[in-house]
């Protein structure tokens, strides 16, 4: 059986912002099914064990039956699919926002029905302009639909359906960002608690979703939970929008069951490395996240197996790296990534990626003093959990990763008995 | 006599008295001192500039090691001298009167009417100085409240390293104390000072520290001064 595309870019789905098309194909389903039955939404979200596809890899249910369950002091409750997608190496949103807009908008939907919504938000960067324009046009063709009076007459009130630009800042992805982004302000991330799916936009109850989670929630509520388990290797459940680059032949967006394994995903799918390279390792989850290496090629790429080598499948991006590619720069390339990208709001957040980005350039042109590893390491120590979002984690993250994966190019034998662990 | 403390300074476990300075228990470690060291104590340098986590907090804040004291369990972190890829240049001179002084701010420092109110200059400056104000008021064209704001600014260039619009608060704060200097009348005992000197009716004898020119010498950092 061919495992590739099989859900979110099979090749009936990509068709735009045309909601005929797309119920032709069978879209809408899962909405009715929604509909018919709101109360169980949530559990076979729970049964399918979807996970947040943003980086995370959340338990989806989770976060929706706070919101659900959360009061609404004004009466309002929001939906916010986060189409901010900004991270280098990461590229798959932007796709479905573009190619399967209708896809995205009815998990949105099915989001609002279940956690009775009445505001549903589609958060979108507007670099990427004709996804924006699709999901615009997309949005505007389910005005005045049944389906939409359905779910107005369950909510009892009106609902309405918007396509908000974001700031275009990767900050604006972080979701208490996305709030006081929503709110009119810069994108500042706030401190959790309260968490949005409590307190959020104007202090009411708010659902923020990756725009790839939200699109297979309605083939799931579609399909049933149990094919959706189905479609995974192993225990993992679902597909995987995998982002692949760097040094391979065919570098690209892939569709493929949660679990496939990395070798696969480079060397069968991703045509493996360029013709004279040879394999160093993958940056996996993009830049905030870890390495791995060749003894690594075995791994299942789902959120738990992922996890037990040290490592985090983040967005699903995998950036290949072959020999001859300094580690070290391509972490200094990231942290100053990070350094641009913060907000401003934590001192540590500045001073501690500056300070990283220093050292970490010492290392790669060969001047690092005798105490610079011990430095670097001890910035590994005190940074994570000084911000109020996880910009600042996800810097020190791949910086320790790297220290850990390739300690020779650190000048180092061994890794530090910490990281062992 | 009190019990020694226990803290590391980028990631070296140190003892040190409980009376003594961050950067007095970093020298007495036996540390080459090879930066982050200018007045050696005094706090009107700003190179001592580091991040310090103590025990059991999350939080990181940014401070001067010679105003810090020791505490049992604090994780330090020097912090690299911070020079922007942008500088400023501005010569005094074209200041011929007060009345152009909003225009020339504009013009030396365009990005100071970006600011976004992140308060990330008053959170990491080391003296506490509300340096978001004082941007405030330079782009408003409130010099005197300006330059009083930047009045005990040390120039540790750790807002300029803190702010994520390249804004440089402490140095638009040194331009606006020039031009305040620049426009107003020089204090009369200083003027007759000058003139002393100039004269040798006053003789200024100036004793300097003997270095040794070996190698094994600390090498001492510049002061993080405006260039
Ligand atoms: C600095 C930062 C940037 C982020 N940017 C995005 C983004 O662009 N898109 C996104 O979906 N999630 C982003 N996230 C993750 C969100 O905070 C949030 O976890 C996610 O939208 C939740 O959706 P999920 O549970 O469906 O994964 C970012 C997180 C951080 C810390
Ligand atoms: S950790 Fe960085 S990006 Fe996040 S809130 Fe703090 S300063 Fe802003
Ligand atoms: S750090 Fe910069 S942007 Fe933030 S408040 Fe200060 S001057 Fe404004
Ligand atoms: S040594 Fe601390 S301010 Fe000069």
């Amino acid at each position: 059986m061919n495992t590739l595309n099989q859900v979110l870019l099979n090749p009936a789905f990509q068709l735009g912002a045309d909601l005929d098309g797309w119920r032709a194909a069978g879209g809408g389903q899962g909405l009715d099914a929604a509909l018919a039955d709101p109360g169980a939404i949530i559990a076979t979200l729970e049964a399918a064990d979807l996970r947040g596809m943003g980086g995370a890899g959340f338990p989806t249910h989770r976060k929706w039956a706070a919101a659900a369950a959360a009061p609404a002091p004004d009466g309002d409750k929001y939906v916010v699919c986060n189409g901010n997608e900004d991270e280098p190496g990461t590229f798959k949103d932007r796709h479905l926002l573009r190619w399967t807009p209708h896809q995205v908008i009815e998990g949105a939907l099915i989001a609002a029905v279940a956690i009775r919504a009445n505001r549903v938000v589609l958060y979108i960067n507007p670099h990427q302009a004709e996804g924006r324009a699709q999901m615009r046009r997309a949005a505007q063709q389910w005005a005045g639909t049944e389906a939409v009076r359905r779910i107005e007459r369950l909510i009892g009130k009106p609902l309405e359906i918007a396509v908000v630009a974001t700031s275009g800042r990767y900050i604006g992805g972080e979701e208490t960002a996305v709030i006081s982004s929503l709110e009119g302000g810069f994108p500042f991330p706030r401190r959790k608690p309260p968490f949005p799916a409590e307190s959020g936009c104007h202090g009411a109850p708010t659902l923020i979703n990756n725009t790839e989670t939200l699109a297979n929630v309605p083939h799931i509520l579609h399909h049933g939970a149990a094919w959706y388990r189905g479609l995974g290797v192993g225990d993992a459940a679902g597909t995987k929008l995998y982002s692949l680059s760097g040094d391979v032949l065919l570098p690209g967006l892939y569709e493929l069951p949660m679990g496939t394994s990395l070798h696969d995903l480079i060397f069968v799918h991703g045509g493996g490395m360029l013709e004279g390279k040879a394999f160093k390792g993958v940056f996996t989850g993009g830049p905030s996240n870890t390495l791995l290496t060749a003894r690594d090629l075995d791994v299942a790429l789902d959120f738990d197996s992922v996890r037990l080598r040290r490592s985090r499948l983040g967005t699903g991006a995998m950036i290949v790296i072959s020999e001859g590619t300094s580690i070290v720069r391509k972490v200094a390339e990231y942290i100053e990534f990070f350094a641009n990208g913060s907000c401003g709001q934590c001192p540590s957040c500045k001073a501690g990626t500056f300070q990283m980005a220093r050292l970490l350039d010492r290392v790669d042109s060969g001047r690092a003093g005798p105490g610079d590893i011990a430095a670097l390491r001890n910035l590994c120590r005190i940074l994570p959990g000084s911000g109020r979002c996880g910009l600042i984690d996800g810097a020190v993250t791949v910086v320790e990763s790297s220290l850990h994966t390739f300690p020779a190019e650190y000048g180092v034998a061994e890794p530090a008995p910490a990281e062992t662990a | 006599m009190s019990e020694t403390v226990h803290l590391t300074i980028d990631g070296r476990e140190i003892a040190a008295d409980p009376t003594v300075s961050i950067l007095q228990a970093y020298a007495q470690s036996g540390a080459e001192l090879t930066a982050n060291v200018g007045c050696m104590g005094q706090g009107v340098c700003g190179s001592c500039r580091c991040m310090v986590r103590k025990d059991g907090e999350r939080q990181v804040s940014t401070l001067l090691a010679c105003e810090t004291r020791v505490e049992p369990g604090m994780q330090v972190s020097f912090i690299d001298y911070f020079l922007p890829a942008h500088v400023h240049h501005y010569d005094l001179k074209d200041l011929h009167d007060s009345w152009g002084m909003l225009d020339q701010i504009r013009a030396v420092f365009p990005e100071a009417e970006h600011c976004r109110h992140c308060s990330g200059c008053d959170r990491a400056c080391p003296k506490g100085l509300p340096v978001q104000s004082g941007v405030a008021f330079s782009v408003a064209g409130d010099i005197a409240a300006a330059a009083a704001v930047f009045d005990q600014c040390v120039m540790c260039n750790l807002c300029t390293l803190a702010c994520p619009e390249n804004i440089r608060p402490n140095h638009l704060g040194l331009f606006v104390r020039r031009s305040v200097a620049a426009l107003t009348l020089r204090p009369i005992d200083l003027m007759r000072r000058l003139r002393e000197v100039a004269s040798g009716e006053m003789s200024v004898n100036v004793t300097l520290p003997r270095v040794e020119t070996a190698t094994a010498a600390p090498r001492l950092a510049a002061p993080a001064q405006d260039r």
